[in-house]
């Protein structure tokens, strides 16, 4: 033990230059990666894939605290499954494989490259690979894609997965109902996607959308042939195209994976191969889940989402224990938003004073501190997310615990000098939210604001109380917790439902700040049709500023979350695509 | 007593109809008398952030939008008939019973909770042996050693049994057994169809947690049931008439002692097939008690009645073996 101790340290400094080489070099996304091998070592895979290796056989076990949504490719919606769908579907564009924050950037996966824009932004063209198979050998059409993407709208029968495409294209999207009522020829009656021949898919926007490559990232645009689609029970017998073919799956309970004899690195080297078998265990006691890893009977923790209280202690008292773990951004962000329509908070002054007045400290500890918390936040956006600005309007990270001076003086510029009342909504069933809300209801009380706790539960937290803005209103609640993980990591992705103007709804509201700026919802406009990267993450940067000057929302934690790799794990690394393991390429050390 | 069982059988439908009514009623009417509308009841089964025609789609869908007469009749239609579901590109014939479709995994409820019943089988029985063993024995031993230093360790045995929670006992002994010292590694439920040994492996674990929690009730119920009983002038006049003690306790002593421990184990195996939630959920086996978890936070409407009115059943049918029990245990009662 002393020996792995003596041997982390010292490559802990090693690390970094790795990591950095890791992250320059081009790459073209292969399997095989780009990255150099990193040391066992604490935060080792934040940088640097740990364990690599190319050896094959062993069995790979993922053990899931919860179950998917689906495993339907075009039916789910959580980061986990979009990771994990990559062993079995092909997407057309998917994330590089490397540690850290190159693995944000895109490379085609089905597609040869990304999209082609053309028609000022209206149209997207992707060319598929030839020669891609589904696993009974048929070969992957652009139809089968346009298939995938068409079963989608037809959310009676699919109704997990997002919305991007309908909100997105043209033609006859709004009002299409999906194939399994279209009755046009062959099914595919969706005009907004074309195929002109077998290896090319033609889609055409209602508007420009710049970012429309991370949609093709979304498992949504992995072919599904359409004799074989089964609807809502296409989940337990998937045609797999990717490296892996499902043998067996009990829903809710857990699924075993076999290598597919069809797929070849060569025509997708985006994933790889290695485990001779893959076993999904779901709906495990989380406490379980960490003991099993720990002693080496899972490699991976599905969910991602960092290991409990009691897991957390031992791993940061052991170092043995420590030197396989990672503490990463999990690229979500926790916040709690104010609502500018809920008088006084009309009043922009009035917002910054619970800017000020907030006790980051406390709010942070509240969230599970800095190791399993997250670093306290003075943006909207997480440090993950490409366009991430660094800047700290209202000092969250110098005055740690807040400034009720200053929020007293701003109370006074808003014509409320003695304070006033206000509710707080938060999710009753979420411990950290609890105690984050009783930490902000006593930091608020020392500067006059008495506050009102109205605790709701998640299932329906969005639907009928904190995403319902006629319900805060009459209700007086001026404040709501709540967090973000973007569907892909930019700004677009983390700003859009909870900024943007256009996004507000009367049920099931994510702007829940209800915030109508005009200067946002220009900047979001005109972002939309910039295809240059960096000018639009510029842009994010603006609007992050804008957003926090406006005041709807009050950084808490950047979050982080303490995940473990077991030793038996091959190339283990933290991406900050999906802002998990990188699911596609893990193999076992053993077998 | 064939006549008291067809009354029972009958008495047991009527009370399944009230019972789903019940769950029905505080799933769909309460939330609507509380202004919950139908567009916010189908928001909650769309994905994140979903269109309004999405919304929509899901609410037709799931015929969340029909009165509620109509949604509960279509309900017992399908237990009885069977019903037809949209699932795609077909409609699928759910057979009866239908306890239709889940609205997360949108998939028919009833083969769900059936692949989950040998779990939460097995468990209940293997527990249910241990504790009447157990608890039992020990509960006798201690009536008749009354006082003696075994029997206020037993005592004091079963109070802690009774206090400590399966969710702290449960994890101590996954901690102690499966993970420091691995004489039960990995444990996961085996078909005892696949493998018998180690399905009783996997199985011991949990069987003693369960078994730890009600055998110390039951020793404490057989205790005090023993007690009373050998004090009754009935034991004395067995005793004067020169029966073996082994026959005044087991046959005299017990037999009568037994009465209220039938009752009550008819209550508890009942319960506990219709799911050993806390059990269950703490090693990760996936049966009804689990089902009932992942149901009621899902808020999957189907998934929870159906689970609902097979627990009502199995409580109904072990009540029912329990009055029948009463026959052969208690002479004086005849049905």
């Amino acid at each position: 033990m002393r020996r792995r101790r003596t041997f982390g340290l010292a490559a802990l400094g090693a690390v970094g230059a790795l990591a950095l080489a890791a992250c320059s070099s081009g790459g073209s996304g292969s399997a095989s990666s780009t990255s150099s091998p990193g040391a066992v070592a604490y935060n080792a895979g934040l940088t640097s894939i740990v364990n690599q290796s190319t050896k094959k056989g062993g069995t790979l076990t993922f053990d899931w605290r919860s179950a998917p949504d689906s495993f339907d490719p075009g039916n789910t919606y959580y980061a986990a499954d979009w990771d994990f769908a990559r062993l079995y579907s092909t997407a057309l564009m998917t994330y590089k494989n490397c540690p850290g924050a190159c693995g944000k950037e895109l490379i085609p996966a089905l597609a040869t490259a990304p999209g082609v824009v053309s028609d000022k932004g209206l149209t997207w063209t992707y060319h598929i690979k030839s020669g891609l198979k589904f696993q009974d050998g048929t070969p992957v059409t652009s139809q089968d894609v346009k298939y995938a993407v068409e079963r989608t709208f037809d959310r009676g029968v699919l109704p997990n997965g997002p919305s991007y495409f309908a909100n997105l294209l043209g033609g006859n999207a709004a009002s299409y109902p999906g194939p399994y009522k279209d009755r046009a020829k062959n099914l595919m009656g969706l005009t907004a996607i074309d195929t002109p021949d077998a290896t090319t898919v033609v889609f055409h926007l209602k508007a420009p959308f710049s970012d429309f490559d991370y949609v093709a990232t979304i498992p949504q645009t992995a072919p599904v042939p359409p004799n074989k689609d089964t609807g809502a029970s296409y989940q337990t017998h998937i045609d797999s195209t990717g490296p892996y073919e499902f043998q067996s799956y009990q829903v809710n309970k857990g699924a075993v994976l076999v290598p597919n004899p069809q797929w070849s690195a060569a025509q997708n080297p985006t994933v790889s191969q290695l485990a001779s078998k893959i076993v999904v265990n779901m709906n495990m006691n989380p406490n379980d889940v960490d003991n099993r890893l720990l002693a080496g009977d899972a490699q991976v923790d599905f969910a991602g989402t960092g290991v409990q209280a009691a897991a957390r202690a031992k791993i940061l008292s052991n170092p043995s224990l420590k030197a396989n773990a990672d503490d990463p951004l999990t690229g979500f962000g926790w916040f709690f938003y104010i609502d500018s329509q809920v008088p006084p908070f009309t009043n922009v002054a009035c917002r910054q004073a619970i800017e000020y007045a907030a006790n980051h400290l406390t709010l942070q500890n509240a969230y599970g501190g800095p190791v399993a918390g997250g670093a306290i936040g003075s943006t909207v956006m997480p440090p993950t997310i490409a366009g991430y600005k660094k800047f700290d309007l209202y000092e969250a990270t110098t005055k740690t615990q807040g400034d009720p001076a200053k929020a007293k003086q701003l109370l006074a510029t808003c014509g409320q000098p003695n304070g006033f009342s206000t509710g707080i909504a938060y999710r009753s069933d979420r411990p950290t939210e609890t105690q984050g809300a009783q930490a902000l209801q006593q930091a608020l009380s020392a500067v006059g604001i008495k506050t009102t706790l109205h605790g709701y539960p998640t299932a329906t937290y969005f639907t009928n109380f904190a995403g319902v803005p006629k319900y805060m209103s009459s209700h007086n609640i001026g404040i709501a917790f709540g967090g973000w993980g973007p569907d892909w990591p930019d700004g677009y992705g983390f700003l859009d439902e909870l900024t943007n103007g256009n996004t507000i709804v009367p049920a099931g509201n994510t702007n829940i700040g209800m915030l109508n700026d005009p200067v946002v919802n220009n900047l979001f406009s005109k972002a939309a049709g910039i295809t240059d990267e960096t000018q639009r993450n510029a842009i994010w940067g603006q609007i992050d500023e804008q957003v926090m000057k406006d005041a709807v929302i009050v950084p808490i934690v950047y979050a982080k979350a303490l995940m473990y790799r077991p030793t038996s794990l091959s190339n283990a690394y933290f991406s900050q695509g999906y802002t998990l393991y990188n699911y596609g390429v893990m193999g076992v050390t053993g077998g | 007593m064939i006549t008291f069982i067809i009354r029972r059988l009958i008495g047991t439908i009527f009370l399944l109809i009230v019972v789903s009514m019940i769950t029905f009623a505080i799933f769909f009417l309460i939330p609507r008398l509380a202004g919950q509308n139908t567009y916010q009841l189908a928001a909650q089964y769309v994905g994140r952030n979903p269109t309004r025609q999405a919304v929509l789609q899901v609410e037709q869908q799931l015929g969340l939008a029909d009165p509620l007469y109509l949604q509960y009749g279509r309900f017992l239609k399908g237990i009885v008939f069977g019903a037809h579901y949209r699932s795609g590109p077909q409609v699928t014939y759910c057979p009866p019973p239908c306890f239709g479709y889940s609205f997360r995994s949108q998939l028919p409820v009833w083969p769900q909770m059936m692949s989950d019943v040998p779990v939460t089988l097995s468990l209940a029985i293997g527990a249910s042996v241990l504790w009447l063993i157990g608890g039992v024995s020990i509960g006798v031993l201690s009536a008749l050693r009354r006082g003696t230093l075994f029997d206020r360790f037993s005592m004091g045995v079963a109070l802690a049994g009774v206090s400590l929670p399966i969710f702290f006992t449960g994890l101590i002994a996954l901690e102690l057994f499966s993970y420091k010292w691995p004489i039960f590694p990995n444990v996961q439920f085996v078909p005892f169809t696949q493998n018998p040994l180690e399905w009783a492996r996997n199985l011991i674990l949990p069987w003693c947690v369960l078994a730890f929690l009600y055998a110390a009730l039951y020793a404490r119920l057989t205790r005090a049931g023993m007690l009373e009983t050998m004090s009754e002038d009935y034991i004395r006049t067995a005793r004067a008439k020169g029966l073996r003690e082994r026959k005044v306790i087991v046959k005299h002593g017990l037999r009568a002692a037994l009465t209220p421990i039938v009752t009550i184990f008819g209550m508890d195996i009942g319960l506990l097939l219709g799911g050993a939630i806390i059990t269950e959920v703490t090693f990760s086996l996936h049966g009804l008690g689990f089902f009932t978890v992942q149901a009621v936070n899902n808020q999957d409407l189907p998934e929870i009645l159906g689970v609902t009115m097979l627990a009502a059943f199995f409580i109904v049918v072990a009540n029912l073996v329990v009055d029948i029990l009463y026959a052969v245990l208690d002479p004086r009662v005849r049905y």
